[in-house]
């Protein structure tokens, strides 16, 4: 177990390489010049060359990158060219707020997805099954930001539960207002997972060993929470595992939405006004956020099913 | 300044806007007759943050807006936009060689921290953005030396006779600062700012809300009537507009032009457009074939019709334009009118050019920019009609803007705004292949242009300056290096329970005349 952990942590560090690699030689590809961004069109062209030089900008781009991967060596993030602060401190702002917004989702999305794939499986032709299929298609099919403004517009305005997005001040006021946002995060990926879910549970229920419990005498109810969904829940762990980068990327779009301060809008600005470090450190912790789910689901996934072995 | 994006559809817009005026019963209407009231706390919802609050480093509206809440400048520009009123400064006036201008400051204004404005603070914020990182350092390059003969006597002197100067002291960025931003580090400083303005820095939530509070030393009795004023950010444009309706803002700083007409039915909420100095226009690059041909370019001007445009994308919230300074300025040449759309005229002048039968061109676009599509759109029909194939690429606005700077485009819309209240600094921008980026990305370079703007800006004689400014504005109508498509207004909606509020043709907000009845 200890052994596996380690090789695992050790192959991250390609991955993580990879990743700030890419990001990095992607973004100063793009065409654009964060100087020029940020100075406006009426400066002058020795206003912009004089904040290039300021920023390091008039460098080669391999030695930008090599001091930029010395900087991350030492723990430094860098400086942002849009916020003028540093991204650290900015991170430690905003990554709690999209890390609680990714945990509401995932566990909202659970709590949703079992009960109706459940009765997808039970009875499949019955009306809930029917509606069920419907709201997937719906779902499936409406873009998350328009999901987000009808449920502000239903639950914020109109039966004013909710406040119409925004971040208040106060741990309880916040995690309220991140309540709407983490449902309609949670939506995007319900789909997905009734079906994944539902495959899973219809195999289980077609096994031996229900039959066996079956007859054994066992109640529906007792074989549904002990056999069938514990069975069914293994392949559940790892559509959701899977979908953590679909989860991050849902906070995206909906941060902006609800106008949550969270890692979403700040990458959305960095990557408007090329502010090259900003995008970089956003896309090293999303990443970071990734492997490190993709971890705990395998660990999750080997101690649901003792046949797999973390080797 | 620079235009919003619209993200979402018009349809979730609309949707939106409908069913939260079903929704809002409460409210009067204008309740014009409301008795003045002190204190409350205003919440102004807007599409971006500030990115700093350093007065010599931003360029976003955002962070620019609230700057003049809580510094003052020396000056500061008429409602209107006619001029300067004092501020800091008492008064002022040039020397008799021309080469000099003395200002008397108050003596009754303090930095919210308690210490007195002197000259000493004005000297050291003015050579914050005479730095050349600064974006408005080609402002006040014009300085050339600075003396302060006692604590409330400044003596700028410049390098020719600048009539503009009252006004370039109304700039935002010419904010008076502590001197030596009062023993802190610039970074310090912008985290927590002292001016002496009507309101003081309060709290900054990064990526949330931001807010100023009242500053009870404010020379100016018994403004502001606000207690405090909380700017938070909402980049969609939806959620302010549903954020308003159910009273969580009372001002949306960025309605979208589609959810105004909703705003305007629903009773408790207003909508206004403020005069601004922005002019939106569509902008050729003469240094390509062949847009070379000034009848290719008069074609095009022709050959536009500007009123579906205006029908159809700014839901007649614009006046057509004519010449490129803008009607909120004196300068502004009101002879030149919009020039009338005329497909056989468009016709004979393409008739005359280089490509008599037509030629393929593009045009370049924001990603994202919903109402830049659809203008684009309207045109490339347009063009069609005289032979000219239009095709629309779409950029982000980032990579746009390179693009636009290597010259490497061949149409694209801008937009330019003035920052202070004379003509000049615009009239050079818009008009001179020196004044910033080759007279906005056109390449058009007359030195005629330059020739103009100098004698305008060392004249005295407002009359003068004016015959200058009306020959820039007519060798641009001859020549259309860009056509001026509109004049754009601030536009605002916000609820009833808001008054006095005014923004002048610059985008001040002047926060301390506004108050809130109950």
């Amino acid at each position: 177990m200890l052994r596996w952990l380690v090789r695992r942590l050790l192959l991250a560090i390609p991955v993580v390489w990879g990743v700030v690699t890419i990001s990095f030689f992607l973004m100063h590809l793009a065409p654009g010049d964060p100087a020029r961004t940020a100075l406006g069109d009426k400066a002058d062209a020795a206003s912009v060359a004089a904040l290039r030089h300021q920023w390091g900008l008039d460098r080669s781009l391999p030695m930008q990158y090599l001091s930029y991967l010395g900087q991350l060596l030492h723990g430094n993030l860098g400086q942002s060219l849009y916020y003028h602060t540093s991204i650290t401190s900015l991170m430690a702002q905003r990554l709690p707020v999209t890390l609680i917004l990714i945990v509401l989702s995932a566990v909202f999305a659970v709590l949703i997805s079992i009960p109706l794939a459940s009765r997808t499986v039970t009875k499949p032709n019955g009306l809930a099954a029917q509606v069920v299929r419907l709201f997937n298609a719906v779902i499936q099919g409406s873009p998350t930001f328009f999901i987000g403004s009808m449920l502000i517009l239903f639950l914020g305005v109109r039966i004013a539960i909710f406040p119409a997005g925004g971040y208040p001040d106060g741990f309880g006021h916040r995690l309220w207002a991140l309540m709407l946002p983490a449902l309609t995060i949670a939506l995007s990926i319900v789909p997905l997972l009734v079906r994944g879910l539902r495959a899973a549970m219809i195999e289980s229920y077609s096994s031996e060993y229900v039959s066996f419990a079956r007859s054994k005498g066992l109640g529906e109810g007792k074989i549904r929470r002990r056999y069938v969904l514990r069975n069914a829940s293994i392949s559940g762990v790892s559509i959701l595992g899977i979908q953590v980068g679909a989860l991050a990327s849902g906070a995206l779009v909906v941060e902006q939405v609800f106008a949550i301060p969270g890692m979403g809008s700040m990458l959305m600005t960095g990557i408007l006004n090329r502010d090259y470090a900003l995008v970089q450190a956003c896309t090293l912790v999303f990443g970071l956020i990734v492997v490190v789910v993709y971890l705990l689901t395998d660990l999750v996934y080997a101690r649901l099913d003792p046949r797999a072995r973390l080797s | 300044m620079i235009r919003r994006r619209t993200l979402t559809s018009a349809f979730v817009i609309a949707a939106a806007a409908s069913l939260a005026a079903c929704s809002s019963g409460s409210g009067g209407s204008g309740a014009s007759d409301a008795k003045l009231q002190s204190g409350g706390n205003l919440v102004m919802a807007r599409a971006d943050e500030p990115t700093s609050l350093l007065p010599s480093v931003p360029t976003d509206n955002a962070a620019i807006w609230i700057i003049e809440e809580i510094y003052s400048t020396l000056t500061v520009p008429a409602q209107n936009g006619s001029g300067v009123r004092p501020s800091l400064a008492t008064s002022w006036k040039q020397s008799a060689d021309k080469l000099s201008w003395t200002f008397d400051l108050r003596k009754d204004a303090k930095f919210a921290d308690g210490r007195p404005v002197t000259s000493a603070d004005v000297k050291f914020s003015i050579e914050q953005v005479q730095k050349k990182s600064s974006p408005f350092a080609f402002i006040d390059s014009i300085i050339t030396a600075m003396d302060t003969p006692d604590a409330h006597t400044i003596v700028f002197h410049t390098a020719k006779p600048w009539a503009p100067f009252p006004a370039d002291m109304a700039l935002f960025a010419n904010s008076i600062v502590p001197d030596n931003y009062g023993g802190k580090s610039a970074q310090a400083f912008a985290q927590h700012p002292v001016g002496s303005g009507p309101f003081k820095f309060d709290s900054w939530t990064k990526g949330s809300s931001l807010k100023i509070v009242k500053n009870p030393d404010y020379w100016a009795k018994g403004t502001p009537k606000l207690d405090s004023v909380t700017f938070t950010v909402v980049p969609d444009s939806n959620t302010r507009a549903t954020q308003l309706s159910s009273g969580q803002i009372q001002i949306n700083e960025y309605p979208s032009n589609s959810s105004i007409q909703a705003v305007s039915k629903t009773p408790g909420l207003k909508f206004t457009s403020f005069p601004s100095s922005e002019v939106d226009y569509l902008g050729m690059n003469t240094s390509r074939k062949p847009l070379n041909d000034v009848n290719v370019r008069k074609a095009i001007r022709l050959a536009i019709d500007k009123e579906a445009i205006l029908k159809s994308v700014y839901y007649n919230r614009a006046t057509l334009a004519g010449g490129y300074l803008s009607p909120t300025t004196w300068a502004h040449d009101a002879s030149i009118k919009p020039t009338a759309f005329d497909l056989a005229a468009a016709k004979a002048a393409l008739a005359k050019s280089s490509v008599p039968n037509g030629f393929t061109t593009t045009i370049t676009i924001s990603s994202g920019d919903q109402d830049a599509s659809a203008e684009a759109q309207l045109i490339q029909a347009d063009l069609a009609k005289i032979g000219i194939t239009l095709k629309i690429k779409s950029l982000d606005p980032a990579s746009q803007y390179s693009t636009k700077g290597a010259g490497n485009y061949d149409m694209a819309f801008g937009l330019y705004t003035t920052d202070i209240v004379d003509p000049d600094e615009i009239a050079r921008f818009a008009g001179t292949f020196s004044g910033g980026v080759h007279t906005v990305y056109t390449w058009f370079n007359n030195a005629q242009m330059n020739r103009l703007a100098d004698s305008a800006s060392s004249a005295s004689d407002q009359a003068a300056r004016k015959k200058d400014y009306d020959q820039m504005q007519q060798i641009i109508n001859d020549n259309v290096p860009y056509i001026p498509l509109f004049y754009v207004p601030g536009n605002y909606s916000y609820s009833s329970k808001v008054h006095g509020f005014a923004p002048g043709a610059t985008g001040n907000y002047f926060l301390e005349d506004v108050w809130l009845s109950k």
